[in-house]
């Protein structure tokens, strides 16, 4: 192993230091603790936000699943990539209502000596759509609630769980908004929603004509975007149809772009469909679901 | 030196180097390596030739290697396969100063606190037998059959968490491998993408 650098000579050295300290106490304590416990759960904020100031009865309304991370840790996306998992809810919602699937932001790129995993460093929003029933009781408040599993990791990875819950009041069917008047809050909430939502996928436009093809060893994944953009990332949405660690060769068409994606080890038999997300520098991240040709 | 050895030696380096450029793939040769366990002892893998190999890649701190240690899945399995004559190998790759990194001793201590039962345990920290079969997880289970050919490269079962009651109702992709392999037929299920902590290799 060599280590040439000072940045990662200072990290293993502290590391190795800390290790050999660990050790010293597990001896104290006694041989049965070198079972390495599990360190605790970095500080994790996990909440549910809404910017909407009140339920109505029949309408749906957005709930973000709001995570913020301590510098250095990441969550996963829905693809985690080579390792990892990504966030569930188990939710806890009053009679007659109903929630859907998250909206998930696009993702950042996580690398590690031999895998590249999909996930969100520092934090993020995940918006999930919940309808009240129609009959719902038009006065108090609903409680919204969910128990959150998730696994949090920096080079090192911990499960964990939060129970989140958002109290709201019930407003008469068609009356005025009760978010009116704004607050500071709700301000800032609204702020983060519409961060949000900017990086959640939009469908990718008709005129793109998203195509594939299987060509010997690589996945061919051809979209007619019209300018290039300076970076072009893409993220699958299947597990074990490209290999996340291989660089992502995008080359330049008359029209777009054609992007060259490695095939994964894991992929045994042809698929007829590329489902994934095109994140173009400057332009946005749009949803891609390719034919494949083989 | 005679020219018998001399050829057995050269023969010995192309076939290393030969398996080195190919990655561990179902269906092929699985690739030869040579190891060393937490006794000293060296394990050649085509030693091995004429019984099925386990190699399990092991980090006992990552949670998802705990769930199933701590709930007694991987020490069961290990005793009743190598009852039935399977070699399994407990393969560590993480380097020295990350997580999971063990010295002979304290992975012999490991072993003995915890059950263990594995035909021994390899230790890895160059990640070089890691790298050679690109261990991408703890757990990451590959099933060699007595012929040498890599017959299941993948995740220990189907539930991918980090919770042990996800345990008893998951379906054991090694043990079902073998079960097959050994009754004389195809292996229903040879690659599932494994689930864990990423292997810790040296940056």
């Amino acid at each position: 192993m060599t280590m040439a650098f000072p940045k990662t000579m200072l990290g293993a050295a502290w590391r190795r230091t800390a290790c050999a300290a660990a050790l010293a106490v597990l001896a104290i304590c006694g041989v049965r603790e070198i079972r390495a416990q599990s360190p605790g759960p970095p500080h994790v904020d996990v909440g549910l936000v809404s910017d909407q100031t009140a339920v109505r009865p029949g309408q749906t309304l957005w709930v973000g699943l709001q995570f913020q991370l301590p510098s250095g840790w990441h969550i996963y996306w829905i693809n985690p990539g080579d390792s990892g998992e990504p966030p569930k809810i188990q939710w806890n919602l009053p009679p007659g209502f109903r929630a859907g699937d998250f909206l998930w932001p696009y993702p950042q790129r996580i690398e590690a000596p031999s895998i590249v995993d999909y996930g969100y460093a520092n934090g993020v929003v995940l918006l999930a759509p919940i309808t009240a029933p129609a009959d719902l009781p038009q006065h108090g408040s609903v409680t919204l609630g969910g128990a959150v599993r998730y696994l949090v990791c920096r080079e090192i990875c911990v499960p964990a769980k939060a129970n989140v819950q958002l109290v709201l009041p019930v407003a008469a069917h068609g009356g005025s908004a009760a978010s009116s008047a704004a607050s500071a809050s709700n301000a800032s909430v609204h702020a983060l929603f519409e961060q949000t939502k900017q990086r959640v996928p939009q469908p990718a436009p008709a005129a793109w004509s998203a195509r594939a093809r299987s060509a010997g060893n690589e996945f061919i994944l051809s979209l007619r975007i019209g300018k290039p953009a300076p970076q072009v990332q893409f993220f699958p949405l299947d597990a074990d149809v490209i290999e996340n660690s291989a660089p992502q060769d995008v080359r330049s068409t008359a029209a777009g772009i054609e992007i060259h994606l490695r095939k994964s080890d894991q992929l045994l038999k042809p698929i007829a469909r590329m489902r994934g997300v095109v994140v173009l520098s400057g332009r946005g991240a749009y949803s891609v679901d390719a034919p494949v040709t083989q | 030196m005679n020219a018998k050895r001399i050829g057995t030696i050269t023969a010995a380096i192309v076939l290393f180097a030969a398996a080195a450029a190919f990655a561990a793939r179902v269906g092929l040769a699985a690739p030869d390596f040579v190891a060393t366990d937490s006794n000293g002892q060296s394990h050649h893998l085509a030693d091995y030739h004429g019984k099925f190999v386990v190699l399990e890649w092991h980090n006992n701190s990552c949670p998802y290697t705990q769930k199933h240690y701590q709930s007694g899945n991987m020490e069961n399995l290990q005793r009743e396969w190598t009852a039935r004559g399977v070699i399994w190998f407990t393969v560590i790759s993480s380097a020295p100063g990350e997580q999971g990194y063990v010295t002979a001793a304290q992975e012999n201590d490991y072993m003995r606190q915890i059950h263990a039962a594995p035909t021994a345990a390899l230790l890895d920290p160059d990640g070089r037998l890691g790298r050679l079969y690109d261990a991408k997880t703890t757990p990451h289970m590959f099933v060699i059959n007595p012929e040498g050919v890599l017959i299941y490269d993948g995740a220990i079962d189907d539930r991918p968490t980090t919770d042990v009651s996800d345990i008893s109702g998951a379906t054991n992709y090694v043990s079902q491998a073998l079960t097959e392999a050994m009754a004389g037929k195809p292996v229903s299920v040879a690659t599932t993408r494994p689930y864990g902590c990423s292997v810790k290799y040296s940056h």
